[in-house]
């Protein structure tokens, strides 16, 4: 199996159990955000256009079913899939501390934007959402993205 | 994730995808600042499609884990309801003769719906539920949603067979209330902590020389015609704020943890304008009181 497919079926399995973990059985922050990993995992293999593009479409599904502010959540997925993106560009490496860093500041960054479009009568203080749930989550996200990316084979490649 | 790769061979490619990430960053700002009413048809759009399989996972879930953890339950209870029933059909009559003679409403069963609610963990979606309830069942848009204890939060919006709700933390929360002896009347609130946990509700605007004792019902007084009038709210529990001489706010101990409530009762159309009847003094009491009750009988 190529490893384009292998990276797709792995978004797919993560969009899927996102979903089923948040709506299905009704579970908080005790999930990771796995739209966002499957987002920062894709946006490194496909370009600039289409994680913006995944990313549009993953806020807009996320935004469906957060009453309360509607688009925060297809900006700041948007945002980080252009982001994402562009770190191919910047960052050569591909070591443990560079995944860490991007995984955690990924997810970060996709909180603080989440926070800054969520207007002021709506979101969390700024200490809880973003400085102590955005750290926690990105810690979070990466314990869970770093190992699957050994597991895609990702790693294993770089090394040849 | 790959190794770095080289820039691709053809800057036209890179052009046209830069133009598509600028193009979606356009379209995701243009969703958050477009009218409320196509932002909702959008996410009406997205769930009854993509989103539907997992909102009804979680109406399974839920269905399954009401079946297992009160079948027992249930079943003793149907025993004993049968054999009160069936002992007590002329106390029935008798009653409902009576009922007739001093011009008494009926009880609110026919202007009630029980429901689910089912909450998705979704960040921004804390204040907001949603039941298997639509406009089909007859709800209708800002229906007051109450449990046994009494208000929970109102019907946001509805479709042909499900709604969406709102709790008393959602930010807009709003309800005109009043003491129980309808001695002071003001407008109860959502208030917002520091965190999450110091949410609270507000009695505001109320008199500044109308002293209000703690522990003191408030319920909500059909003033604006939203909500009916006489569903408990919570309790008085000490000042929130004095402005002047002129305004007092009160904190409320809510009768309602949003987040235990796991049934609800949603008003179909139309509604009763009052509904003192239904949560007699002696039997309002907080979950928490509930629980204090339980562990010190």
């Amino acid at each position: 199996m190529s490893h384009s497919i292998r990276l797709w079926l792995v978004v797919l399995c993560l969009f899927s159990a996102h979903f089923i973990m948040h709506v299905g059985f009704g579970l908080g922050p005790e999930v990771p955000d796995m739209l966002t990993i499957a987002l920062l995992l894709a946006a490194r293999e496909i370009g600039i256009g289409g994680a913006t593009g995944l990313g549009l479409a993953f806020g807009l599904l996320e935004d469906s079913l957060s009453v309360l502010a509607f688009g925060a959540s297809s900006v700041a997925m948007t945002i980080t899939g252009a982001l994402g993106a562009t770190t191919r560009n910047l960052f050569v490496g591909d070591s443990l501390s560079f995944q860490l860093s991007y995984f955690i500041l990924g997810k970060w960054a996709r909180d603080l934007l989440h926070w800054v479009m969520a207007g002021e009568a709506l979101r969390l203080p700024f200490l809880e959402q973003v400085m102590l749930n955005g750290f926690l989550g990105g810690v979070y996200a990466a314990a869970i993205a770093v190992p699957l990316m050994v597991l895609l084979g990702s790693r294993r490649r770089e090394a040849r | 994730m790959v190794a770095f790769r080289p820039e691709p061979e053809y800057a036209e490619g890179q052009r046209r995808q830069n133009i598509l990430a600028i193009l979606f960053c356009i379209l995701a700002l243009v969703t958050a600042y477009i009218p409320a009413d196509m932002q909702q048809s959008i996410a009406w759009s997205m769930r009854v499609t993509a989103l539907r399989p997992f909102i009804v996972t979680q109406q399974w879930v839920a269905a399954a884990k009401e079946n297992a953890a009160e079948a027992g339950i249930l079943r003793a209870q149907l025993d004993s309801l049968t054999a009160s029933v069936s002992s007590q059909a002329d106390l029935l009559d008798e009653n409902r003769i009576l009922r007739d003679l001093l011009d008494l409403a009926e009880r609110g069963e026919a202007y009630f719906l029980p429901a689910t609610v089912l909450r998705s963990g979704i960040p921004g979606s804390e204040s907001t539920f949603f039941l298997e309830l639509g406009s089909g069942d007859g709800i209708e848009n800002g229906a007051p949603v109450v449990n046994r204890h009494g208000l929970v939060g109102r019907i946001l919006e509805v479709r042909q067979e499900i709604s969406v709700g709102m709790d008393w933390t959602h930010p807009d929360f709003r309800v005109s209330a009043m003491l129980q002896d309808g001695r002071t009347y003001g407008i109860v609130e959502n208030r917002r902590g520091a965190f999450r946990e110091e949410d609270r509700l507000v009695l505001n605007g109320t008199a500044y020389y109308e002293t209000v004792p703690d522990d003191t019902l408030v319920v909500t007084s059909g003033l604006g015609g939203l909500f009916p009038r006489g569903i408990p709210i919570g309790r008085i529990a000490g000042i929130e704020e004095v402005q002047g001489q002129w305004r007092k706010a009160y904190r409320l101990q809510p009768m309602v943890e949003p987040g235990s409530a796991t049934h609800v009762i949603v008003f179909t159309n139309p509604s009763p304008k009052n509904l003192y009847q239904l949560w007699s003094d002696d039997s309002s009491s907080t979950v928490e009181e509930e629980i204090a009750e339980r562990r010190d009988p």
